[in-house]
């Protein structure tokens, strides 16, 4: 693969920008022109993610536990929000139903239900199992109801007069054709799953990232805390690009 | 339900042809009347072409005889039985290809046969040979996203001519095209009806291109849609779309629909 000059260009700019950002920072911390409590210093967080990462390991476990607590909120929430999807798009009337239910608790700051899922699902996996669901079905859902309309008129007079059957029309059209949104709701919900995960670490929870991070912040290990931070974000960056690949090859026809 | 056998053949009585409508009148549901007393007949392998100003209800007289529209007063009979949308002996056709864009041209043409039990062997080989017969051999595998305008409505052609039908109902298939692809387009339908013997009931409000492909023409009025004029077009077969530009008689037609056509659309002034 070879890189056009216009994107080596803008490439060799970004890292010199973070490399004089780092400098710079470094500098303001050890010199104490801002007190490293607040910031930290690149030095020590470069320290305690090699040391947390490659000796003790720890931050490995503790991502294994929100990692795995997000893949499971995430594919029952999207499952969920599929299925609910399809069926408000075949059956209205369940749609005219649940419609005032779903708005009134999507419009809920999920966040808020936090303590009551610690209440009933305890320390471990299933609060926050429980956060991550509540974000993403909605999402999966709304994009699953928006994509199963877009399917073209056109279409549907189409199969209509080869004679498809409701249950041709729905899986040769209007499924096929919801895809994209689908796809587009997905990629939302998987960063929500991960949103509502570390977020319910962060209130109460043995174990996982948001509880480190928590745990950092309560004994001002700054280096530690912005550490986590670049991990997760990193963590972010990896889900949103291996769904972006599967997206890709799914739908190659676009 | 006397010629149930029929499915697919050919028009079982003779008076009626392949399509016959009489004395249909159609409300819209808000009340709007679209068509006055209307009687169209297709004859078996006929090529007849509906004109008229747009709005004119040409379009919902083609959706009642496809089985899309009910609710008319006044007799249907398409191959001898009552319309119905599905039926295997009718395709229809739109002005926009809507091909799916999941699938290649392969894959939107082999659909009809999916939706009509063809095996699947059996749609490969039609799909492959009508793509053929549209000028797009080679192009079997590509998405509808790499292909243009044109080659796209071809493939809606094909998909259409695949399925077999011995009626064919086309509403302005080539309206969204542009004068020079329309031309050429006109000459692929030329070629594959003269192959295909197949009855036509074709929608447009392109008078040139009525003329060219027709065996008849008939002129609507404004609304309340009336039938003006039933012409005859005596122009021999097989016809191609540049020779006759160069024929008189073919302009001599041009003008006697075209005078016919005036008086509709003076008519919808006059409102």
């Amino acid at each position: 693969m070879t890189l056009s000059k216009r994107r080596l260009g803008i490439l060799s700019a970004q890292i010199i920008f973070c490399v004089v950002f780092l400098l710079l920072w470094q500098y303001v911390s050890v010199n104490k022109i801002i007190d490293p409590i607040f910031i930290g210093r690149p030095s020590k967080i470069l320290h305690y993610l090699y040391d947390s990462i490659f000796v003790s390991g720890t931050l490995f476990s503790d991502a294994g536990w929100t990692l795995s607590a997000t893949a499971i909120s995430f594919l029952l929430g999207s499952v969920a929000g599929i299925v609910f999807g399809l069926i408000f798009s075949v059956w209205p009337l369940a749609e005219e139903f649940c419609d005032p239910f779903f708005t009134a608790f999507n419009a809920l700051p999920r966040i808020a239900l936090a303590p009551l899922f610690i209440l009933w699902f305890g320390l471990g996996t299933g609060s926050k199992v429980a956060l991550g669901f509540s974000l993403t079905f909605f999402i999966v859902l709304s994009n699953t109801v928006a994509g199963a309309r877009s399917a073209d008129p056109d279409w549907l007079i189409l199969v209509r007069m080869l004679g498809a059957t409701r249950a041709q029309t729905f899986f040769k059209v209007t499924l096929i054709s919801a895809v994209p949104t689908i796809f587009s709701g997905l990629r939302l919900g998987l960063i929500y799953s991960l949103l509502g995960v570390v977020g319910s670490e962060i209130i109460a929870s043995q174990n996982g990232l948001g509880q480190k991070l928590s745990y950092l912040a309560g004994t001002f290990n700054t280096d530690g805390v912005f550490g986590v931070l670049f991990f997760l974000s990193i963590l972010g960056v990896a889900l949103t690009w291996a769904m972006g690949l599967l997206e890709k090859y799914l739908l190659r026809w676009r | 339900m006397l010629h149930e056998s029929a499915v697919g053949g050919v028009a079982p009585s003779v008076n009626d042809g392949a399509i016959c409508m009489e004395h249909v009148s159609h409300l819209f549901p808000g009340g709007t009347r679209a068509l006055d007393d209307v009687s169209i007949r297709v004859g078996s392998g006929e090529f007849t072409s509906i004109v008229g100003p747009s709005g004119c209800g040409k379009t919902t007289a083609l959706n009642l005889i496809a089985g899309l529209v009910t609710g008319q007063s006044g007799r249907i009979s398409v191959a001898g039985r009552p319309p119905k949308a599905g039926r295997h002996d009718v395709a229809y056709m739109l002005a926009r290809d809507s091909l799916f864009p999941w699938r290649t041209a392969m894959g939107n043409v082999m659909l009809s046969g999916e939706f009509r039990g063809v095996s699947r062997g059996d749609q490969e080989s039609i799909a492959r040979e009508f793509l053929g017969k549209v000028g797009l051999a080679g192009f079997e595998n590509s998405y509808p996203k790499a292909l243009s305008h044109g080659m796209r409505q071809r493939v809606a052609l094909a998909r259409t001519f695949s399925m077999k039908s011995s009626i064919l109902l086309m509403d302005e298939p080539f309206g969204a095209l542009d004068a020079q692809t329309k031309m050429q387009l006109e000459d692929v339908l030329l070629k594959l009806y003269s192959s295909e013997q197949r009855s036509v009931l074709f929608i447009t409000h392109d008078l040139n291109e009525a003329v060219t492909l027709s065996d008849r023409v008939i002129v609507m009025s404004a609304r309340p849609g009336r039938i003006l004029a039933d012409i005859p077009i005596d122009l021999p077969r097989p016809r191609s779309v540049r020779a006759l530009q160069k024929d008189p008689h073919y302009h001599e037609i041009y003008a006697e629909v075209w005078s016919w056509l005036e008086q509709a659309l003076l008519g919808n002034e006059v409102i």
